[in-house]
């Protein structure tokens, strides 16, 4: 069972203020979407308004076509997995997941098959006579998903399920529920403040902010692309590196000087940019190390964080700004020492006084 | 390592002091029930003639038998399980009720009724008494278990505390059963009730404990006899009788008289403690 879900034109307001503004987006069937962003962007909410456990102030939903913002959360066809997962704790696991379908009298023998094929799915067969007070967090887990999975519903909705899981059963559950995501063949709605979580879940990722969505569009579309200043330095870890800078032409692209004199050419056009102020953007994996020479930037190694199989380095610059380098994982740069930092043009962005950000390459701007 | 067994002896010897003063405690405790259990095993006769004589043999259970074959007491305990049981009951439905309501429902004027339910802990009994005693003597009430029952209904006491614990289930839990098809009532009875099982006991001891040893109001409003709570009943017998059926037989009334709630607090013992610590209370 599967759906698709359309938002339209969707406000949230709480009092008089507004966490979501006229906001649309369309989801296909069997679609893995990730709503990415800050604390406070509104991504739970429009989660819980899909789920109708908030009320929407105008706009529609849509599952299947069919409006279905003005029925009950029960009859909306939808499952949803709790950040804290809400188990009963005084029922049985068993009981937890029959739960759902008993209060639409399915059938016992068609609860006890659906509750034995999730068991058997999500391995947690041994654990149907257990409470949840005698299960481990990731048991817990995978329980909440049970019973998501026995009522068999044409959407699942995720808020921050992994956030209460340490960081190894994180990891482990991530891919489970890529597994999952595969298996069932359903649509799938998936909150987190978490980009790598993101990142490796989500066919497409929704980046949200203040009120409204960013960007939409797959994971290396988001981050080679980025929309706005602000899903250039949200996706992606270290953050973007940002520098404030004067541009002027060079043959039809433009050329961006930084604030301590280095100049580089970029591979963005100038036709169309408004006027400055202007910001470059660029990752750390364009920023090359390099010994110190006359005609690159350098700066001091503040500090270095050794990944394995690169090192990040935070060089602070001449004019105090804090730019991230990366080098090889046996780098021999050391804390204090003067280093030379080369910028891969091609690859930088530009963000415009609105936040609005200008690529490189065949599509202009993003 | 010198310190390390000064510190274990100082321990262990702070510990004795304690055990000592618990022991003592408990004594003092225990003293006077000790004391009306030797009392009601007396003649009444030897004691009249030697009060000491309670502290040597001979015992007998002749108070008991005459407690068993010509006192009220039994009637007067009946009646008061009625009441202490009925309102335990009654006060449990109507507070958990209440609690829900105001923990989780939306309704014009929820905080100012809530403060006013707040109100009713601090106005004392002997405030509203005549004004009750006289709106129960209009309705006919007294001398009925309603007339006993219903007055400690209103209990502000049992509302705030189950308000308070409702408040601190989390409410995906209310979610969670809403996307599962749960009626509002469903849940309520089969997700919220079953959790607040601690506070439910605590809130039903306090009531049963403070509806058995009430005296003030079943003493204005039970003036018959065959309605007479135990406490009214014993207090009756204590000016009437002790003198003339001796303090021995009045002994044995106060020890059946205080069975139920003895075998009530060895049954709930861990939620009575529980109860009183406040650790039921998140």
């Amino acid at each position: 069972m599967t759906a698709s879900i359309d938002i339209n034109k969707v406000t949230k307001r709480f009092g008089s203020l507004t966490v979501l503004d006229e906001l649309s987006l369309s989801i296909p069937a069997n679609e893995f979407v990730v709503f990415l962003g800050p604390s406070g962007c509104g991504k739970s909410t429009l989660l819980r308004m899909i789920a109708g456990l908030e009320s929407v102030d105008s706009g529609e939903i849509l599952i299947n076509g069919e409006r279905i913002d003005d029925q009950p959360p029960g009859q909306r066809g939808v499952a949803m997995v709790f950040q804290s997962y809400a188990l009963y704790p005084h029922m049985t696991v068993r009981d937890n997941m029959a739960f759902g379908l008993k209060n639409i009298s399915v059938d016992r023998a068609v609860i006890e098959a659906r509750i034995a094929e999730a068991a058997r799915m999500l391995e947690i067969g041994h654990l149907l006579d257990r409470k949840p007070g005698q299960l481990s967090g990731g048991q817990r887990q995978r329980v909440a998903i049970g019973r998501a999975v026995v009522k068999e519903p044409k959407a699942f909705l995720f808020d921050e399920p992994l956030s209460n899981l340490d960081a190894a059963l994180r990891t482990r559950t991530r891919i489970e529920l890529a597994q999952l995501h595969q298996r069932l063949k359903s649509t799938m709605i998936f909150v987190t403040h978490d980009q790598i979580e993101a990142m490796t879940l989500a066919d497409r990722i929704v980046v949200m902010n203040n009120r409204k969505i960013e960007q939409i569009g797959a994971p290396m579309e988001i981050y080679n692309r980025p929309a706005s200043r602000f899903v250039a330095g949200f996706v992606g870890a270290p953050a973007m590196n940002f520098l404030p800078v004067t541009i002027r032409e060079n043959a039809g692209f433009v050329a961006a000087t930084t604030g301590a004199g280095l100049e580089l050419t970029t591979a963005i056009p100038t036709s169309g940019l408004p006027d400055g102020p202007f910001e470059l953007g660029i990752r750390s994996e364009h920023v090359r190390i390099t010994p110190p020479t006359a005609n690159a930037a350098e700066g001091v190694v503040d500090v270095l964080e050794r990944l394995g199989e690169r090192t990040l380095v935070y060089v602070r610059l001449g004019d105090g700004q804090q730019i991230v380098g990366s080098d090889s994982g046996d780098s021999r740069v050391a804390v204090g020492d003067r280093v030379g930092l080369a910028f891969e043009g091609a690859k930088a962005h530009l963000f415009d006084a609105s936040g609005r950000a200008w690529h490189g390459g065949e599509a202009g701007h993003g | 390592m010198a310190s390390h067994n000064s510190e274990i002896i100082g321990r262990s010897f702070g510990d004795r002091v304690l055990f000592g003063l618990v022991i003592l405690l408990a004594l003092v405790m225990a003293g006077p029930v000790l004391y009306v259990i030797a009392l009601s095993l007396k003649d009444n006769k030897e004691l009249m003639v030697d009060p000491h004589s309670v502290f040597h043999m001979p015992y007998t259970i002749k108070n008991y038998i005459d407690t068993i074959g010509t006192s009220n007491v039994f009637s007067w305990v009946f009646n008061s399980i009625i009441v202490a049981g009925g309102l335990t009951v009654f006060t449990l439905i109507l507070s958990s009720l209440a609690g829900y309501g105001f923990a989780r429902l939306n309704f014009p004027g929820r905080a100012v009724l809530f403060v006013i339910v707040l109100l009713g802990l601090a106005v004392p009994e002997q405030a509203v008494l005549i004004a009750r005693h006289q709106i129960f003597s209009w309705l006919g009430l007294h001398n009925s278990y309603p007339g006993l029952i219903l007055p400690g209904l209103s209990s502000a006491f049992g509302v705030f505390l189950m308000t308070q614990y409702f408040r601190a289930i989390p409410k995906e839990l209310d979610e969670a059963a809403i996307l599962d098809n749960a009626s509002r009532f469903r849940v309520f009875w089969k997700v919220l009730l079953p959790l607040t099982v601690p506070a439910q006991a605590t809130l039903g001891i306090f009531t049963f404990l403070g509806a058995w040893n009430d005296y003030f109001w079943p003493l204005i409003s039970a003036t018959k006899k065959e309605m007479f709570t135990l406490t009214v009943g014993i207090a009756s017998t204590q000016m009437n009788f002790a003198q003339s059926q001796g303090i021995g037989f009045l002994m044995a009334q106060a020890v059946f008289a205080g069975a139920p709630i003895l075998i009530i607090y060895l049954f709930f013992q861990k939620y009575i403690v529980t109860a009183v610590s406040g650790a039921a209370v998140r």
